[in-house]
């Protein structure tokens, strides 16, 4: 492997392992414990099998869960052995009065109707769930409108074949509230969500990100490479709005146009393109190619200037510098 | 271990029934990183819809929003799990049958990403096993085996502990089913002409277009499509409590063809023609990581690898009609010797990425909490250049090549290969801090850089020497062009000789505008702000957000940008039934001098040839770059008004309703030309009710409504001479450019100006019910959307339009419109405890009225009345077909 010279690998190197070992340094010399909540005004846990006593339907789902299976089968820690009080917090308080809704504080419940603030719901959930991809949760879009874990998890039923969804995919969950991106991907072009071969999650990670709109890659462009690869390039010549980002001509959730374009070409490509020689900014209809029985114009069917100029993305050939070859 | 041995091959039996791969779930990707979380095709979302629910399960609730959650699906209970005599329990099922009727249609628009033909399928199958003693399990599901979208994925490992996915899928792509190829070879970079046809043409044009004709015709209604495979592995340890780590590796394949257009014909720019591109992509994806959380601290690394090869590098194609040598261009080939042609195609590419996150928690100071990113990467590729062309000899008038110099030989190249490296870095910094219990308050700062590290590619002969005789010195020379330090001759042969773009090309009149290398493009980004969050009681929150974003560009028209964006939002859950999420952003970009010249001068000509100066000379090529008041829409100033508004409501306990509509502005107050305005709305109404265990019914409606503005003034290519007389002055050498580039001048009359309004207007509305009747059940899905864009121009009639052209074109493009309607109704009836029988029945119908390709499909010889001369174009794809279906289906299920 060949780095470029601004990126030797021996620097490279240093600074990766500077970086780890002040990160373990801090671990240690801080001696970190998870902080434990003070949850439902200092009761004690009972153990699964009380509340399973009563709880039986919730128990028939929730055994098959990844929870359950954590929980029962190769707990880590103590808070993990303690089963339905790991999420819920100790139920003895719960046990004296299980029913009157003044009583709601004993337990941490994570529906409407239960009503334990969100923020108390999302510590509990974090204090397993932490770090990893849920690290940039705090500060995330998500996060500042106030949303719950359960608002999109469903803990206590495996309805998805994972994640414990609320729903039995990423995207029928997702669009539960982007309603706007449901009716995108049921337009002309679009995705293939809809026929179950690609989810939200393959470009935005729902729990926060350091990119805009959530994305997973470090820009817009990387986000659309992992799929994409022959885009990458880079070439030798180079469309700079192409480079800059894809998202200047496509839309990717969804258009009434070929190729997810944001608007017909044409008139796409004059949006940049009304100047400078020859054709570029002519109104190629002017013929009444279309609605008159004029000779169509080379650029304004089927692909349009994509007719000549194919290699738009960038062209790798010498003779490319119109993108054509 | 061993008691997993004798699973995998009860499961290696088992899937010998009908699955040819074993495979599990979301296998490769994570939430933060990666593709591929999806395993299914078109059938799943019915095969699960129609799966029994939980009757017991505790009465209805919500999520914290107010959403309704949906009753889970039915499990088995404790006693009812299957047990084998070593340890592991098990579930499963399996759904196989027949399918009829018409979904043996060909449209692409039915194709694209599913493969739902008639006859037997297996259409999906799962099973669980679990060893409580221990922790171990595995799971298996799959689906569709042996179509093209078929899918498989297995999981196995230890709760808690470890786990190994890997997963098969496969996506298929029809491009089009209206292709007419003339062409032996499609998929391959060879591409013959089939029997009838000339390589080259034949002396008669005019038999060349009934030959092609013909050969279309013969050869219609081809499929052009490819299959995309992605397989992959992952495995996920867990080191200790708080350290976990994972290594993933997955390998895409993509192997079809698709239409691509390829310009070709005298002077480089006629009879452009539809070709099959042939694909044949490898794709390989690694990526392992390291997470440690220890409630305090966060760290996570990530390295990862995308290498991307490409096995079919170029595509050579015949090409049927006889051309002329284009001016410029000697006799050298003889005319009908323009036999073919040859496109470079995407190179293979590597990436490499590195990424370092860290936060730290400080509960004692404030609860507050630090967060670095750091991130660098790179991409390279670096593939052999082709020569320019494939034509042998090519010559061109007073340009002498040396020897190993010919435009068909790598000798004709600056450089051998492409040596083009993108890095890119990213630091992100956040601090946040709780000053109150009810204030959060952060510093957010971001930079991220992409940076070209190429050297710009000379599009130059090394080996070749040109003898000018220019505008103002007599007599032949040999110009000594030593741009770069490199002399020869510049400019390039356009498309394998059929036309040249040379810097004096014609021996007589020197040209400014000939792009001689390549533009590098990098750019800078930072962003920086801060944010702060209030909670007014507790169930309601007020945010603030302020950011600014500045980037640098090279080689662009504006050398920096920087966008101010203040955003309020209102989150409250006080109302006693409702949610409501509301929020405003303003956003004002600006930026430095912008000029309108696209690219950096020293990539042309006009660099190496200065700009005459003497009385009458025309320097139309110098001048003329771009209406100097036409603004990029991605570097103009920007005004932009974002607001959403969303609010869930529970109206009766089992019925819940969510409305949401978005409003966006932009405005580009500096763009006289160019895109002017562009403005998005959205209303989304939801409805969800669950009056029991037994019936589920939703509904949903969407509007959406784009618009897009526009205005320009075509190029009237006059003659900008030294001393000529305009509105705007006399032109001088001085004035030259600017005169040029005015809206108003010689070059860009305002009677020429037109402007376009592009309005997209959408509806999408659906429903669907799910009704148990006793033991059967009845699931109904069904969606309609209709997608109408108008595009209105306007223009002065004797400028952009003459009068005669005004009459035919009007004033708006016909409607592009699409209709798509889906019904799918599936009734799954139990035939005993284990044994059940699922009746399917799906309608689907796409109107598509593009024009773009109208009248092409029946035409695909577009020319004009002169039947001697080259055709306009040869658009060779016929372009989206309606289609209408109705299947049905009989699936039988096993549950294990």
């Amino acid at each position: 492997m060949k780095f470029p010279s601004s990126l030797p690998p021996l620097r490279l190197a240093l600074a990766a392992s500077g970086f780890a070992a002040a990160v373990l340094v801090t671990s240690i010399v801080a001696n970190p414990k998870p902080p434990v909540p003070a949850l439902n005004n200092g009761a004690e846990y009972v153990g699964e099998a009380i509340c399973i006593a009563c709880h039986q339907p919730q128990n028939t789902q929730f055994t098959h869960t990844l929870h359950a299976n954590v929980f029962r089968l190769n707990p880590k820690n103590e808070q993990e052995k303690i089963s339905c009080e790991a999420c819920h917090g100790p139920g003895s308080n719960h046990l004296k009065d299980p029913v009157s809704p003044s009583n709601r504080s004993s337990l941490v419940g994570f529906t409407r109707e239960w009503g334990t603030p969100v923020a108390l719901q999302t510590a509990m959930c974090q204090s397993c769930h932490a770090g990893a991809g849920q690290t940039f949760w705090d500060g995330s879009v998500h996060a500042t409108n106030n949303l719950s874990c359960s608002d999109c998890h469903n803990p206590m039923a495996k309805l998805s074949s994972g994640g414990l969804l609320k729903k039995p995919s990423i995207n029928e969950t997702c669009y539960t509230c982007h309603q706007q991106q449901r009716a995108e991907f049921a337009k002309r072009s679009h995705m293939p969500l809809l026929e179950g071969k690609m989810t939200c999650v393959d470009c935005h990670n729902p729990h926060g990100s350091t990119t805009k709109g959530m994305l997973k890659a470090d820009s817009i462009n990387e986000t659309c490479y992992s799929c994409h690869a022959e885009k990458r390039g880079p070439y030798l010549w180079e469309h700079a709005p192409v480079r800059d980002n894809c998202l200047s001509c496509h839309n990717p959730h969804g258009s009434n146009h070929d190729k997810l374009l944001n608007v017909a070409r044409p008139f796409l490509c004059q949006q940049c393109h009304g100047n400078a020689q020859g054709h570029q900014s002519t109104l190629f209809n002017a013929g009444g190619a279309i609605g008159g029985g004029g000779a169509p114009s080379t650029r304004i069917f089927g692909r349009s200037c994509q007719n000549c100029h194919s290699q738009v993305h960038g062209s790798n050939h010498p003779g490319g510098a119109r993108l054509q070859r | 271990m061993i008691t997993i041995s004798r699973t995998l091959l009860q499961l290696a039996a088992l899937g010998s029934v009908g699955a040819v791969l074993p495979a599990a779930a979301s296998p490769y990707a994570d939430s933060a990183a990666g593709v591929g979380t999806s395993l299914g095709n078109t059938m799943t979302a019915s095969a699960t819809a129609a799966r029994p629910r939980d009757a017991e399960w505790m009465k209805l609730k919500h999520t914290p929003t107010g959403q309704l959650f949906p009753l889970p699906f039915a499990m088995p209970k404790a006693d009812e799990i299957r047990k084998m005599a070593s340890g592991w329990e098990y579930s499963g099922q399996l759904e196989f049958g027949v399918i009829g009727g018409d979904a043996d249609e060909r449209s692409a628009q039915y194709r694209t990403y599913s493969d739902p033909d008639n006859g037997a399928l297996l259409n999906n199958f799962t099973l669980t096993l679990k060893r409580p003693a221990g922790g171990h399990y595995l799971e298996l599901q799959g689906g569709a085996a042996g179509r093209n979208d078929q899918y498989y994925g297995l999981e196995f490992g230890r709760y808690n502990d470890w786990k190994v996915k890997l997963f098969h899928s496969e996506t298929p792509h029809v491009f089009t089913n209206r292709y007419k190829s003339l062409w032996n070879g499609v998929g391959t970079g060879n591409l013959t002409l089939v029997p009838g046809l000339t390589a080259g043409g034949t002396a008669s044009t005019a038999a060349d277009h009934a030959a092609v004709a013909a050969a279309a015709a013969a050869n219609s209604g081809a499929e052009l499509s490819l299959t995309r495979e992605r397989t992959g592995i992952r495995l996920d340890l867990s080191l200790t409590r708080a350290w976990k780590a994972y290594v993933g590796y997955a390998l895409e394949k993509r192997v079809g063809a698709r239409p691509i257009g390829v310009v070709w014909g005298n002077a480089g720019g006629t009879a452009p023609m539809d070709i099959p591109e042939p694909v044949d992509y490898e794709t390989e994806d690694i990526m392992a990581g390291l997470l440690h959380a220890d409630g305090l601290n966060v760290f996570n690394l990530r390295l990862s690898a995308s290498i991307f090869r490409n096995n079919i590098s170029t595509v050579t194609f015949e090409e049927p009609y006889r051309i002329a040598p284009p001016a410029g261009v000697t006799t050298t080939p003889a005319t009908g010797a323009y036999t073919q042609g040859r496109m470079d195609l995407a190179p293979s590419n590597q990436a490499y990425n590195a990424r370092a996150e860290y936060t730290r928690r400080f509960p004692e100071f404030y609860k507050s909490s630090l967060t670095a990113v750091v991130s660098a990467g790179t991409w390279r590729q670096d593939d052999s250049l082709i020569p320019y062309t494939t034509i042998p000899n090519v010559a061109l008038a007073n340009v002498t090549l040396l020897p190993g110099g010919g435009w068909d030989t790598t000798g004709s190249l600056s450089r051998r290969t492409a040596d083009q490296t993108i890095d890119t870095r990213l630091a992100d910094l956040t601090f946040a801090i709780n000053p109150t219990s009810a204030l959060n308050l952060k510093a957010k700062a971001r930079f991220h850089e992409t940076k070209n590290a190429s050297d710009p590619f000379l599009a130059v002969n090394p080996n070749a020497v040109y003898l000018d005789a220019d505008a103002t010195t007599a007599g032949p020379q040999t110009r000594g062009l030593t741009l770069d330090g490199v002399t020869g001759v510049w400019g390039r042969i356009l498309n394998d000789g059929s036309g040249q773009n040379i810097l004096l090309g014609t021996n007589a009149t020197p040209t400014g505008n000939i792009p001689v290398r390549s533009n590098i493009y990098s750019s800078k980004q930072s962003r920086f702000g801060p944010t702060a969050d209030y909670r007014l009681d507790p169930k309601t929150n007020l945010n603030f957000a302020y950011e600014r974003e500045n980037i640098e560009r090279t080689r662009r028209e504006r050398a920096k940008t920087w966008e101010d964006r203040t955003k309020i939002g209102f989150v409250s859950r006080a109302l006693q039934d409702a949610t409501v999420r509301a929020s405003y952003e303003f956003a004002t970009r600006r930026g430095s001098a912008y000029t309108a010249s696209t690219y950096d001068p020293a990539a042309f000509s006009s660099a190496i040839f200065p700009l005459p100066t003497t009385a009458g000379a025309n320097v139309n090529s110098w001048a003329v770059r771009t209406n100097n008041a036409f603004r990029a829409f991605d570097l103009s100033d920007r005004d932009q008004h974002t607001m959403n508004v969303r609010l869930d409501t529970m109206i009766r306990p089992d019925l819940d309703a969510g409305v949401s509509f978005q409003i966006k502005n932009a405005r580009h107050p500096d763009a006289a030309y160019g895109r002017t305005q562009n403005d998005q709305r959205s209303l989304n109404l939801d409805l969800n009710y669950q009056p029991s265990a037994q019936r589920n019914v939703y509904g949903f409606y969407s509007y959406q409504q784009g618009r897009y503005r526009q205005t320009t003034i075509p190029n009237a290519n006059a003659a900008v001479t030294i001393g000529l007389a305009t509105p705007l002055g006399t032109v001088t050498p001085q004035n030259a450019i600017a005169i040029g580039a005015a809206p108003g001048g010689p070059i860009f009359p305002l009677v020429n100006t037109w402007d376009a309004d592009s309005a997209d207007r959408n509806h999408v509305a659906g429903f669907g019910l799910r009704q148990d009747f006793g033991k059967a059940s009845l699931h109904v899905d069904y969606s309609y959307s209709i997608g109408r864009t108008r595009i209105d121009y306007a223009y002065t009639v004797g400028g952009a339009v003459n009068a005669a052209n005004a009459v035919l074109a009007g004033a708006r493009m016909p409607d592009l419109a699409t209709d798509i309607g889906y019904l799918d109704a599936s009734l799954r009836i139990p035939l005993t405890k284990v044994f059940s029988a699922r009746l399917i029945y799906r309608h689907q119908k796409e109107t598509i009225r593009d024009w773009h390709y109208t009248n092409v499909d029946a035409a695909p010889v577009v020319r004009g009345a002169n039947a001697n001369a080259l055709p306009t174009a040869l658009p060779l794809d016929g372009g989206p077909q309606d289609f209408t279906v109705g299947w049905y289906g009989v699936m039988f299920q096993i549950k294990l």
